[in-house]
């Protein structure tokens, strides 16, 4: 063998070697096995498959597709390559057939060799699919207070709903702009539909899809969206709501204050207490009669009166010396009581006493004369018993005891009994202490001594006393005052009872000053007064 | 006492047979008539059409869901079907396969097609209900709409008829339809074709022939009476 055949034969197996790696660098191979993805039918009169194809096998590959049908014979090629775009076929009307399967194939072929895709049976009744519904619009309709979205849309453009050939049915589903919650809502086969529950001031988001007969949804059309207004009547409820809940406190405090309006009265305007003097009777002063109200004014002033005194004398209590009787035919005397009078009873010891009083007053209504003698006793039963001073006026008092009734009545807390006194009585008015029993519910006033020295005052001061002068020993009832006679005797008897004062010696004729009846009256200032 | 008890219950009585005569004399009572003649009333063409529609939508419904409980059960293999596939007993009836093949049907011809296949199912899917009642395979579910499929078919059917006697009386069919789609005239049922098929073999074949009937019925309803829903 030559040098150059060896060299020849090195060549070409080098060659052989590179073309080898050239190859299997490059990759060729026969194209690998193409994928059947799917088929569609938008509005169930065309259809269009997909299909993936395999490794690409490095050499230009070319696909081609198959197909087999019911009824038809024969194997025939796809009609359309292109409309439906890459690796896809597109059988249009004429090529289609509903209710019929269909066997398709792809085949990838290359330089190298050929790779068969697996059967792809199908029928075009099953894998229809509309486009999504389009012209989405979304619109706010206003209606009073109920605001409502009002969705409308169209069918997909190439669907034929004219001729029944296909019934299409309809989705909507709806969201607020910030959620993520859909709320899905079927419409049935109208293109249109009214979203009522909605809320003002929202941003709504709206899809849309649809089917045909028993075939498969489409997807959701693009979002459409709208938001809503925000109505100002919110606030009106509002603040309607709030005057409302707001009248209802108002009002019942408007009525508190009307029903309790005299409380309201007393708390805001308290009631300055108006004067009071002493005595006075303020439904007198109403009355109006002048001479009542100048009696209740000049009676209760309690002036020191000096000029009384002078007139002191002519001052007296006319009292005659009978014995005082009840008797309901005789004028009634009265003896008032004024306020002045001090009592310190406990009511107790006056009711007792009182009791026992009027029952012994009683007794000696019919005669007996003698003073109870526990009229001391009394005293020290009740201890406390005081005497106010009586001042003497001018008016006169006098009693007419005998023929006459008296009357005592006692102007409860205001009454006291005014006894005149003597000016030098007076001044020892102090020191004298008079015991008054007086009880409240039988009008008793029982006068008592209890200082018998108070007698021996009397006694001295009898010189100024006048002859017609006699102090009111004993209220006996409602119509009797039982006076003391005066007398100057140091009997001690001057303290007993004294209608007739048989026993004081110092008798001195009262001559009733009254020719007729006269009775006492009752004035507030608690001066025994007799009036003709 | 006993006479008011009777009056009462011969009050009763009249009023209980007032109401029953009431409903007897209802709307189920009176009887369809194709004209408006004394003692039925009459139903529209459109009422009709509209009944029937949805009457075989139903029973589309139906054999769909049917089959696809078939199909959870009894998943064929895509594989194994053969080319030729399944032979369905009706195939050899011609239907119209496409819009425009069915548009240009005469509605006489659509309706003759409508019936026949009407006729043809009923046997099969009776016979298919009882043999799913003999399966305790399946749930009771799906053994009632089975029985509900067959007494559908025989409905529709009747109601087609209806539809068509009163598109003659309207004069918007022609005569001879009838008689052609008389059960004489199709072959012997009994072929027993149907019966070496399999159940899920015949349900695939109703859901498809069901399917024609509900398109050529809605078509035929659109182009007699459009004014509802097409």
């Amino acid at each position: 063998m030559t040098v150059c055949a060896r060299m020849r034969r090195d060549l070409g197996l080098a060659l052989l070697l590179l073309l080898s790696a050239a190859v299997e660098s490059d990759g060729m191979s026969p194209p690998g096995k193409p994928v059947f993805l799917g088929c569609r039918s938008p509005e169930k009169e065309t259809f269009t498959c997909w299909w993936e194809p395999g490794s690409g096998g490095g050499l230009p590959t070319t696909h081609r597709l198959y197909y087999e049908r019911e009824k038809l014979e024969g194997t025939h090629e796809c009609p359309d390559y292109h409309s439906a775009g890459k690796n896809s076929c597109f059988f249009d009307k004429d090529h289609t057939s509903i209710w019929v399967d269909y066997y398709l194939t792809v085949v990838a072929s290359n330089a190298l060799g050929n790779a068969t895709s697996g059967h792809f049976k199908m029928d075009v009744m099953e894998i229809v699919k509309p486009n999504a519904p389009e012209n989405v619009t979304l619109q706010v309709m206003k209606r009073e207070d109920n605001p409502y979205l009002h969705v409308r849309w169209e069918h997909p453009h190439n669907t034929d709903t004219k001729s029944g050939w296909v019934t299409i049915k309809y989705e909507l589903r709806v969201k607020h702009r910030n959620n993520n919650e859909w709320k899905e809502y079927t419409s049935g086969t109208q293109t249109q539909f009214n979203l009522y529950n909605i809320n003002p001031g929202e941003m709504y988001v709206v899809q849309v899809r649809c089917r045909l007969d028993h075939g498969s949804w489409s997807e959701w059309s693009n979002s459409t969206s709208v938001k809503t207004f925000n109505y100002p009547q919110n606030d009106k409820p509002f603040w309607i709501l709030v005057s409302a809940l707001s009248t209802v406190p108002f009002l019942t405090a408007m009525c508190i204050l009307v029903i309790k309006r005299k409380y309201v009265k007393k708390v805001l305007l308290p009631p300055v207490p108006g004067p009071k003097i002493r005595g006075i009777d303020v439904q007198l002063l109403k009355r109006g009669r002048s001479e009542d109200v100048s009696n209740a004014l000049i009676i209760n002033q309690g002036f020191p009166s000096v000029p009384a005194w002078k007139d002191e004398i002519e001052d007296y209590l006319i009292v005659s010396d009978d014995v005082l009787l009840p008797d309901p035919h005789r004028k009634k005397k009265s003896l008032t009581v004024a306020a002045g009078f001090h009592l310190n009873l406990e009511i107790q010891c006056k009711e007792s006493l009182g009791q026992r009083d009027w029952e012994k007053a009683e007794e000696r209504k019919n005669g007996i004369d003698t003073f109870p003698p526990q009229l001391p006793t009394q005293k020290q039963l009740c201890p406390n018993v005081t005497f106010v001073h009586a001042e003497a006026t001018d008016q006169r008092w006098p009693i007419h005891d005998a023929a006459a009734e008296s009357t005592v009545q006692l102007l409860a807390p205001t009454g006291y009994v005014d006894i005149q006194r003597h000016k030098s009585m007076q001044e020892e008015a102090d020191g004298n202490e008079m015991d008054y029993t007086r009880v409240n519910d039988g009008n008793i006033l029982i006068l008592q001594k209890d200082k018998f020295p108070g007698c021996m005052d009397v006694q001295r001061q009898e010189e100024n006393i006048p002859e017609d002068y006699s102090r009111v020993k004993e209220v006996d009832g409602d119509n009797k005052v039982l006076l003391q006679r005066q007398s100057f005797s140091a009997d001690s008897s001057c303290g007993e009872k004294g209608t007739p004062y048989t026993d004081c010696t110092n008798k001195k004729p009262i001559n009733p000053h009254v020719p007729g009846p006269s009775k006492v009256e009752l004035i507030g200032s608690g001066y025994v007064d007799t009036i003709y | 006492m006993s006479g008011t008890i009777r009056s009462v219950s011969v009050v009763w009585l009249l009023l209980l047979c007032l109401v029953l005569c009431r409903t007897l004399t209802g709307t189920g009572a009176a009887p369809i008539c194709a004209n408006a003649q004394a003692g039925c009333y009459a139903v529209s063409l459109a009422n009709l059409f509209d009944r029937v529609v949805q009457h075989s939508a139903r029973m589309h419904g139906i054999s769909n869901d049917l089959h696809s409980e078939f199909e959870q059960y009894f998943l064929p293999s895509k594989n194994q079907v053969g080319r030729v596939g399944r032979n369905c007993h009706t195939s050899t009836i011609l239907t119209p396969n496409g819009k425009e093949n069915a548009q240009r049907m005469a509605r006489e011809e659509l309706t003759e097609v409508i019936l026949k296949l009407l006729v043809a199912w009923r046997d099969p899917l009776w016979h298919f209900h009882r043999s799913m009642a003999h399966h305790h395979d399946f749930t009771n579910f799906s053994s009632d709409k089975a029985l509900e499929m067959s007494d559908m078919v025989h409905e529709l059917r009747k109601g087609v008829e209806r539809v068509a006697e009163k598109m003659q009386t309207l004069g918007l069919m022609s005569d001879p339809v009838n008689s052609q789609v008389s059960p004489e005239a199709l072959p012997p049922p009994d072929s027993g074709e149907w019966r070496r098929m399999k159940d899920y073999d015949l349900l695939y074949c109703f859901r498809r022939d069901s399917n024609k009937v509900k398109n050529y019925l809605k078509i035929l309803k659109c182009r007699i009476v459009p004014e509802h829903g097409c």
